[in-house]
């Protein structure tokens, strides 16, 4: 009977200590999520559905997960939100889209996001970040689409950036970054689009050969502006 | 008095509807200018002809605000804004020239033209209309004429395909400019010449078969006729000279020992 009773206590407790950390491993994407809700303002109410009581954020609006309710994407591009970003994002391990774009974010781009080894596209552009680009980024080796142009960011292009071969798209034009713009690497494939009104160190330029002029009568920057005079004159 | 209160308005609402004009016009000068992009992907649709009518996504409503982010084959930068980055029209058999309207997409780095029906030359300034230009395939297409040297402008290249057209001529030695090249292909055409040397790029035969007489490496080398190599030239006319001289020599040794002999 002692043994029953032993035995039947052992299966309660281990049943009470699964339900209690089964659902703190999902939590704390949600938890993560909800600290960033926190260090934000929100006039839209587009974060009305970040409940944290719920047992996962994947119900959240905004927020994607993949079948093991672990989070894949969140976007929030376009919101208004204002307030700054939180280190608790390095948390969403299997974070593939991180699309917060076109607000007033402000303050640094945490660190931390370096540790989201899964993610794919980092878009920041268009709001007021300031503070230097963490090199910690150059340790995202599935990134494709790292987009911070348009803030205050300040400091230099990381080097380790030239290490992540799967970078396409890469865009840090109108900010304050210094120093060099580096060539090789992935960042063989970027032009001076990717990296204009900046403060950066012109990329040396070979003197171009002469071009044979075209026949045809209008150039590139005067089409506009004779469309321009067209008006201007009616 | 009426009249010169009348001339009075007039006249203000002349100098009004003139700033007025000017504003309107400076706005609208502004929103032109700002979507260089959108009569960048006009003036493409309108000078190609597409039979299957892949690019009847690409709309132009008479509204002034509309993306063309979403069009049939472009990447733009960042959503929100037309520039446009990438233009993927490979396999869509469109027709006509190369569409010279491509100037207005100034944020333009990826062109891919391949697998169509397109034909005549490849714009000779068409370093000068696209210079930031990282990929650009024209390959399996009627392109002929020559390659522009002014290719060479396009100095962020790092993949340039132009195999299977009808392009003739060298390849123009400036390309050798191009230090970001990964890749060249300019198979089955109809090229002659030098092949350059390139500073990073390791050619492979593959890369240059099927033309009319390309040479050098990673072909056979060029058969020299110049100046530089006048050997063979001067290898006959050694042989020659030695023949003669011999002849000499010996005439005159043979009648030296006649009259030795003799005497």
């Amino acid at each position: 009977m002692a043994k029953l009773e032993r035995a039947f206590w052992a299966l309660l407790s281990s049943i009470f200590l699964f339900d209690l950390f089964l659902p703190v491993a999902s939590n704390a994407e949600g938890d993560a999520l909800n600290a960033l809700k926190t260090n934000l303002a929100d006039p839209n109410s587009v974060l009305q559905s970040w409940d944290p009581t719920l047992v996962n954020p994947c119900t959240w609006f905004h927020v994607t997960c993949n079948s093991e309710n672990s989070v894949t994407r969140v976007d929030l591009g376009n919101a208004n939100l204002s307030g700054q970003l939180v280190s608790q994002l390095g948390l969403l391990q299997n974070l593939q889209y991180l699309e917060l774009y076109s607000n007033n974010i402000s303050g640094r781009i945490p660190e931390e996001l370096g540790n989201l080894t899964n993610l794919v596209s980092l878009d920041l552009y268009l709001n007021k970040l300031n503070g230097p680009i963490p090199s910690t980024l150059g340790k995202l080796t599935k990134l494709r689409f790292l987009r911070l142009n348009n803030n205050s960011l300040s400091g230099g292009i990381p080097m380790l950036l030239t290490t992540v071969t799967s970078l396409q798209v890469l865009d840090l034009s109108n900010n304050n970054l210094t120093g060099d713009i580096p060539t090789n690497g992935s960042f063989s494939l970027f032009t001076p689009i990717s990296f204009q009104n900046n403060h950066l160190n012109k990329l040396p330029v070979p003197p171009p050969p002469p071009i044979t002029p075209t026949p045809s009568a209008p150039s590139a920057g005067s089409r506009p502006d004779a469309a321009c005079l067209a008006l201007e004159t009616t | 008095m009426a009249i010169s209160l009348l001339e009075n308005a007039s006249l203000l609402m002349l100098i009004f509807h003139s700033l007025y004009c000017i504003s309107v016009s400076n706005s609208i000068c502004y929103a032109i200018e700002l979507e260089a992009d959108v009569l960048c992907l006009k003036t493409i649709k309108s000078s190609v002809r597409d039979p299957f009518g892949h690019l009847n996504s690409w709309k132009f409503d008479n509204t002034s605000e509309y993306s063309i982010c979403p069009f049939f084959g472009i990447e733009c930068w960042t959503s929100g804004e037309n520039r446009v980055k990438s233009i993927h029209l490979g396999g869509m058999r469109l027709q006509g020239q190369f569409p010279q309207g491509i100037e207005n997409c100034r944020s333009l780095t990826e062109l891919d033209l391949s697998g169509n029906n397109f034909s005549g030359p490849i714009p000779p300034n068409i370093g000068g209309i696209i210079p930031f230009l990282t990929y650009l395939d024209l390959s399996v297409n009627n392109f002929s004429g020559e390659i522009p040297p002014s290719l060479a402008n396009c100095m962020y290249l790092n993949f340039l395909i132009l195999d299977n057209n009808k392009l003739q001529g060298q390849i123009p030695p400036q390309l050798a400019q191009l230090y970001r090249l990964k890749t060249l292909n300019v198979s089955n055409n109809l090229l002659s010449g030098q092949i350059p040397e390139f500073f990073s790029l390791s050619l492979s035969s593959d890369d240059c078969t099927g033309n009319l007489g390309l040479c050098g490496a990673p072909l056979e080398p060029c058969k020299k006729h110049g100046k530089k190599s006048n050997f063979p030239v001067k290898f006959d006319v050694w042989i020659i000279s030695g023949f003669a001289v011999g002849y000499v020599l010996s005439t005159v040794l043979a009648f030296g020992l006649c009259l030795y002999t003799h005497f």
